[in-house]
């Protein structure tokens, strides 16, 4: 049959054919929007609006094509809702205008028609966005145009429109990457193709099937999609396996228990979210997110047998998804440089790392960390250049294998005492290569003197002193010097030992069991005694050691 | 004027102008809008559209304690649905900011400063 105009009468039941399927369909269409507002409603905003067109159409009696378009236009205005119900109705308010008020339209016309209504859609906006339902009205216009000049049927014309507006609707996610990126195609354009598959439908004199079970597989991943940006946090997700099964009609079965599918998805809907349900004479599709799945399979064994079926932990998946994410996000953010460094007491810690360390281990003269401990914080500091502080004579072996195990550049500084290694980071030049920093911060941890000062736990006799279990003892830079059953005392010798007249700075690094007041004391007799020097104190909370000093 | 988010990580400063210019960017992606106008228009009489550098100029934003609320003044398109374009843009804003910004915006006052009718 070939029909070489189209009247209003027609069109009048073309706009009725494709409203109807629209609301067959608005269901699906919700499921598909992720764009621009994943709020799943376009097939109910164009639903709206197409019928809201569709009824102005109705109440017309016009066999002139022009004015029933108009009043489509019309219908499709008032009731615009959405971004998608808006568009729409710039489309035919443009299709309209095309016709020039003409009472029938030729194919030419037709194409003349959808062309006017790609150039008004595309007018009310400031910046198309492409691969939306814009991209498939312009293709689609765009072949009617084309083919329009050889094709004088109608219904030839308007099956290549729908077949270009298929075609250009699967290339919507290489346009639009949020589409890709869920894996469906743009729910807007979905609703465009709905409506001309119902032009055409009712141009040929047919009817449409209800409802289209082919595309479940882009509705679930719109609504994983959905889901996955609802929750940052695994512990959020209420409903926790992804439930999805296919139950084959039983007739036994549904003699007692007649399929209805709004009833049987309202029982559903009790039992979780993301709910999609699909049905046709044979089977039922059921996708779900519920808490306990059992419950929907047995939902769904009612009617029949269950095939297909697949259940998923989305807790465990969520974790592993934020799992990868973490990696990842470790992974690439490499920085140049790095300073690994050993210390004990959270006072040291944090004033290294306001220093500039990256990772601080804890460690010291009694803990003192191994190569594997080294090794990690190599790993786990990710930068391209690392350098090793280890702060006691006791762990450089330890960093220097660490060095030469570690799969990026790394060097170790070798710092005997904190004082030494607080120096090397103090000369450290992030501008510079990593050779000339080991050299420059391994010069600076000779500049300055180091003196310690901790307890006696036995009876002992080194470098010449006697020392009694109990008493105090004063280390300068590994040598002892000085012995005292007072603390206060011992810190005394200790830097009257330490301190000479070339001498500027000292900085005490408070112990864990040196007092404030006694602090305040040692202070007081350091200005006292060597006018000339500056005191700072930092508080270490380092064990062991109640001081530890640094001369430079 | 900015906005302050606390974070266990530390703080986070987002001024006036990134949401402006975020909410700017969605309003103008939104379908029916054909223009940003000056919020100044009525007063300068001035009646410009803005391009994307100057979104801030037509997007207000407002904090009143914990409430942030966003003015927007815009240009449709004539013929279209005015109420349902401006609804669009509200959810579009709304939906925007939050997923880049992390903001809960209490309202998008939208405020229609102009409709332009194409020559057909």
């Amino acid at each position: 049959m070939t029909v070489r105009t189209l009247d209003g009468i027609v069109f009048s039941q073309m706009v009725r054919s494709g409203a109807h399927h629209l609301t067959n369909n608005a269901k699906k269409i919700d499921a598909l929007n992720v764009f621009p507002v994943p709020d799943g409603d376009t097939g109910t905003n164009m639903n709206l609006s197409m019928t809201s067109g569709a009824n102005e159409v109705k109440k017309m009696d016009s066999s002139n094509i022009s004015e029933v378009a108009l009043a489509f236009s019309k219908g499709l205005l008032m009731g615009a809702r959405g971004n998608s119900g808006v568009i729409l109705s710039q489309i035919f308010r443009g299709f309209a205008k095309g016709m020039d008020k003409k009472k029938m339209l030729t194919a030419k016309d037709l194409a003349q028609a959808f062309d006017t209504g790609v150039s008004t859609a595309y007018k009310a906006v400031m910046k198309p966005v492409e691969g939306t339902i814009l991209t498939v009205i312009k293709d689609s216009a765009k072949v009617a145009v084309e083919e329009a000049e050889s094709e004088n049927d109608v219904i030839a014309l308007m099956e290549k429109v729908l077949l270009e507006a298929k075609a250009s609707l699967t290339r919507t996610p290489d346009l639009l990457p949020v589409l890709k990126e869920v894996g469906v195609v743009d729910s807007g354009g979905q609703g465009l193709v709905t409506i001309f598959e119902g032009f055409l439908a009712a141009l040929k004199g047919e009817e449409l099937p209800e409802g289209v079970t082919s595309e479940m597989e882009e509705m679930v991943n719109a609504e994983h999609h959905k889901i996955a940006q609802d929750f940052m946090e695994t512990s959020e997700i209420e409903f926790g396996y992804c439930t999805e099964f296919m139950v084959k009609f039983e007739d036994k079965k549904t003699k007692e228990n007649p399929f209805d599918e709004e009833t049987f998805r309202n029982q559903l809907n009790e039992l979780g979210d993301s709910l999609l349900v699909v049905s046709d004479e044979d089977v039922v599709k059921v996708h779900v997110h519920a808490e306990y799945p059992g419950k929907a399979m047995t939902l769904g064994q009612r009617y029949g047998s269950l095939i297909n079926m697949k259940v998923e932990n989305m807790r465990e998946q969520h974790t592993a998804i934020i799992g990868d994410q973490q990696k990842q996000a470790t992974k690439t953010e490499k920085v140049p440089y790095a300073i690994v460094t050993v210390a004990m007491g959270k006072g040291l810690k944090s004033l290294l790392e306001s220093l500039g360390a990256s990772v601080v281990i804890e460690g010291g003269q009694t803990m003192n960390p191994s190569t594997k401990e080294l090794s990690d914080a190599i790993m786990e500091a990710n930068a391209e250049n690392v350098l090793i502080l280890p702060n006691n004579k006791n762990i450089i072996m330890a960093a220097e294998q660490a060095a030469d195990l570690a799969e990026v550049k790394a060097v170790v500084v070798p710092s005997k005492t904190i004082p030494q290694g607080i120096s090397a980071m103090l000369a450290f030049h992030p501008e510079s290569d990593i050779e000339e920093n080991r050299a420059v911060m391994h010069d600076a941890c000779g500049q300055v003197k180091t003196g310690q000062v901790t307890y006696a736990v036995r009876d002992t006799q080194i470098d010449g002193i006697t020392i009694d279990n109990g008493n105090f003892m004063g280390i300068a830079d590994g040598k002892i010097t000085a012995t005292h059953p007072t603390r206060m005392e011992t810190v005394k010798l200790l830097l009257k030992e330490m301190i000479t007249e070339e001498d500027e700075i000292l900085t005490i690094l408070q112990g864990e069991d040196a007092s404030d007041k006694e602090v305040e004391e040692l202070v007081n007799h350091v200005e006292e005694s060597y006018e000339d020097m500056e005191v700072e104190v930092h508080k270490g909370n380092q064990p062991i050691y109640s001081y530890i000093l640094s001369v430079e | 004027m900015s906005i302050e988010l606390n974070t266990n990580d530390g703080q986070v400063t987002i001024t006036n102008d990134v949401i402006a210019t975020i909410a700017g960017g969605a309003a103008v992606e939104c379908y029916g809008i054909v223009g940003m106008a000056s919020k100044n228009q009525i007063k300068d009489g001035i009646s410009e559209i803005l391009r994307k550098e100057n979104f801030a100029r037509g997007v207000l934003v407002r904090q009143e304690n914990d409430h942030l609320h966003i003015d927007m003044y815009i240009i449709v398109s004539y013929g279209t649905k005015i109420s349902e374009v401006a609804h669009n843009v509200q959810s579009q804003v709304k939906y925007t900011l939050h997923k880049s910004l992390g903001l809960s915006i209490d309202s998008v006052n939208i405020y229609i400063q102009g409709v332009r009718v194409e020559k057909e």
